[in-house]
């Protein structure tokens, strides 16, 4: 049940009726010391998440217990807010930054764990974009949801995401932009890996703000990430979708 | 009506006052590699050198039949003379700021070279306007370009910095803004001595970064002081959705606001109110890019029968679309006048 009365507010952003269930019982499970962590979070508290993480982890509380049922809980809430326009970059930054400050914690305990990832994925922001807000949250979220992720940078050409293709052998490659006059080069990079014969051996998604599902189509990618959050839900789609095209 | 200039037609139209014929004018920009090829005058030295940039320039008159130049085809030229670190890139991609490693940290950086005027990245641009007035003479408007506050302290600070920075520190915002502002005046004055008839000012505030009521505490009063201060019509450019703050933008005294395609014309004229002339809003990735004459047109429809005042492409185009696209516009309006049996 919901302890936290500011978090139970927060959820009241929640509106969607598969989504209010999701989150709902996902945070209805958890103890009122991750609720603070997830509300801290929402708020873009980053020196309380910075404490309560260190906290946790010292009454024994494990580093996966609080990435998901303090911190991910709380990103779902951001995730829906922003996608909803009820907060835009800048609150979802401060959060993001509340996210790092307790990942700083948890990261080195969660890469020592050995858990087998979810899959592998390059991001990029297409060759002459230079806008990595959108990206660089994508990534963190992936990260949180139990994915490998390469990050390429911003401004990557065709030849860079081939280039470390052959480096990771990634499931996904994840291409971003912020530019109408950029968005062009997500499908100059999806025939690329025509030519040079890798186009079915990995999925290609796309996203940024301008990037639209029928955009996407047109330019051949596998799957649009609305947001953030969605982002993260395709992902876990098309490796599954991988496995089975390779079975 | 009697036929107007050019000139006549886009000035009447940034106030609202009746027309000819509907203008089509691109603020931002219609450099396209098409042109380069055409007129050898190639990105990135385009926009490095006004004999070439005031030669592709012209190529909006001289194959499209738009009604107005616009030079400044990026929106980095101050950022440069300013000291950013520059990627300039190629033929086929938009030169940018390197905003990943960003040159100022806080307001008390943001000083005004001594030299900006004189830069040579700052100077193309109002030499490239003497050279157009002199080419294209008095009746063909030249719509200069000088970036707001809000675009500059993207490239200075970083976006994400700098987006942190209006939530932890809303005063400090204030400050860097208000000093920024220097360079939007200083260029966009500089340009209206080199003959520029009109300014586009693009600020960033986009639907996709910041909310309406950010638009309202941070950029209103600006814009509102700007109408007031510039002699010449001003267009105000913010890409995304921006209905949310389109009454504010109204409020402001501005002529006219330059909107994306993620706003319907006929929701943005009535948040508008008639309060403020509209320029747009033909969608760039999918429709002028990806799409055919007959789909640009559609949009050319919409946009007039929503009472748009100004008919343009919603934002610099995608540097490879058709030339028989951009066409498309022109001939879109036509189509239009004809069926709406205005065309006398």
């Amino acid at each position: 049940m919901f302890e936290h009365e500011g978090l139970l507010k927060e959820f009241q952003w929640v509106t969607k009726e598969s989504e209010k269930k999701h989150i709902g019982e996902s945070i209805a499970k958890t103890s009122l010391d991750m609720q603070e962590i997830s509300f801290a979070l929402i708020q873009g508290d980053n020196e309380s998440v910075d404490k309560l993480t260190k906290e946790n982890l010292d009454k024994g509380i494990s580093a996966n217990e609080i990435l998901d049922n303090g911190l991910l809980n709380g990103m779902s809430i951001v995730g829906v807010k922003f996608r909803d326009n009820i907060i835009f970059v800048p609150e979802v930054l401060i959060s993001a930054r509340a996210m790092k400050a307790g990942m700083v914690h948890l990261e080195p305990i969660l890469s020592a764990s050995g858990i087998e990832p979810l899959g592998t994925i390059l991001m990029g922001t297409v060759k002459g974009d230079l806008h990595d807000i959108g990206k660089n949250l994508c990534i963190m979220m992936l990260r949180g949801a139990g994915f490998t992720v390469h990050d390429l940078g911003v401004d990557t050409s065709p030849e860079d995401f081939e280039d470390a293709f052959g480096e990771h052998e990634p499931d996904i490659i994840g291409m971003s932009a912020l530019l109408t006059t950029t968005m062009p080069n997500m499908g100059r990079t999806i025939q690329h890996f025509e030519d040079v014969g890798l186009r079915e051996e990995v999925r290609l998604m796309v996203g940024g703000a301008p990037v639209t599902q029928e955009f996407a189509d047109e330019m051949g990618a596998d799957a649009y990430g609305e947001s953030a959050v969605d982002a993260v839900d395709r992902a876990k789609e098309q490796v599954a979708l991988l496995k089975d095209l390779k079975s | 009506m009697n036929k107007m200039t050019k000139k006549q037609r886009v000035l009447a139209a940034l106030n609202r006052q009746p027309v000819d014929r509907p203008p089509v004018a691109n603020p931002t920009s219609v450099a396209t590699v098409e042109m380069m090829d055409l007129v050898d005058a190639p990105f990135p030295e385009a926009c490095r050198s006004a004999e070439l940039n005031a030669r592709l320039a012209g190529t909006e008159i001289t194959e499209f039949d738009f009604d107005a130049i616009a030079p400044y085809f990026s929106i980095i030229q101050e950022s440069s003379a300013i000291g950013c670190e520059m990627q300039w890139e190629q033929k086929d991609n938009w030169p940018t700021v390197r905003m990943n490693n960003p040159i100022w940290k806080n307001s008390s950086d943001v000083k005004v070279p001594s030299n900006f005027l004189d830069h040579p990245d700052v100077k193309v641009i109002t030499d490239s306007i003497r050279i157009l007035r002199k080419e294209f003479g008095n009746d063909v408007p030249i719509i200069g370009k000088t970036m707001g506050p809000w675009t500059l302290a993207y490239h200075v600070f970083g976006v994400e910095s700098f987006l942190l920075g209006t939530i932890d520190n809303p005063k400090e915002t204030m400050d860097s803004l208000n000093k920024l502002l220097e360079f939007t005046y200083l260029f966009g004055e500089a340009q209206i001595d080199a003959g520029a008839d009109v300014l586009t000012v693009p600020d960033h505030a986009t639907g996709d970064l910041v909310s309406g009521q950010y638009y309202q505490k941070f950029l209103q009063d600006i814009h509102t002081e700007m109408a007031e201060k510039f002699s010449v019509p001003i267009i105000l450019h913010i890409c995304g959705r921006t209905v949310d703050r389109m009454p504010f933008i109204a409020d402001t005294g501005l002529n006219a606001f330059h909107f994306d395609s993620k706003n319907s014309p006929q929701e943005a004229m009535d948040a508008v109110n008639n309060k403020i002339a509209l320029v747009g809003n033909i969608n760039n990735p999918e429709t002028l890019y990806s799409k055919d004459v007959d789909d640009v047109k559609k949009e050319v429809f919409a946009c007039l029968d929503a009472g748009v005042q100004i008919i343009a492409p919603e934002c610099a185009i995608p540097l490879k679309t058709k030339s028989e696209n951009l066409i498309a516009i022109t001939e879109g309006i036509t189509d239009w006048l004809a069926e709406n049996d205005k065309n006398d």
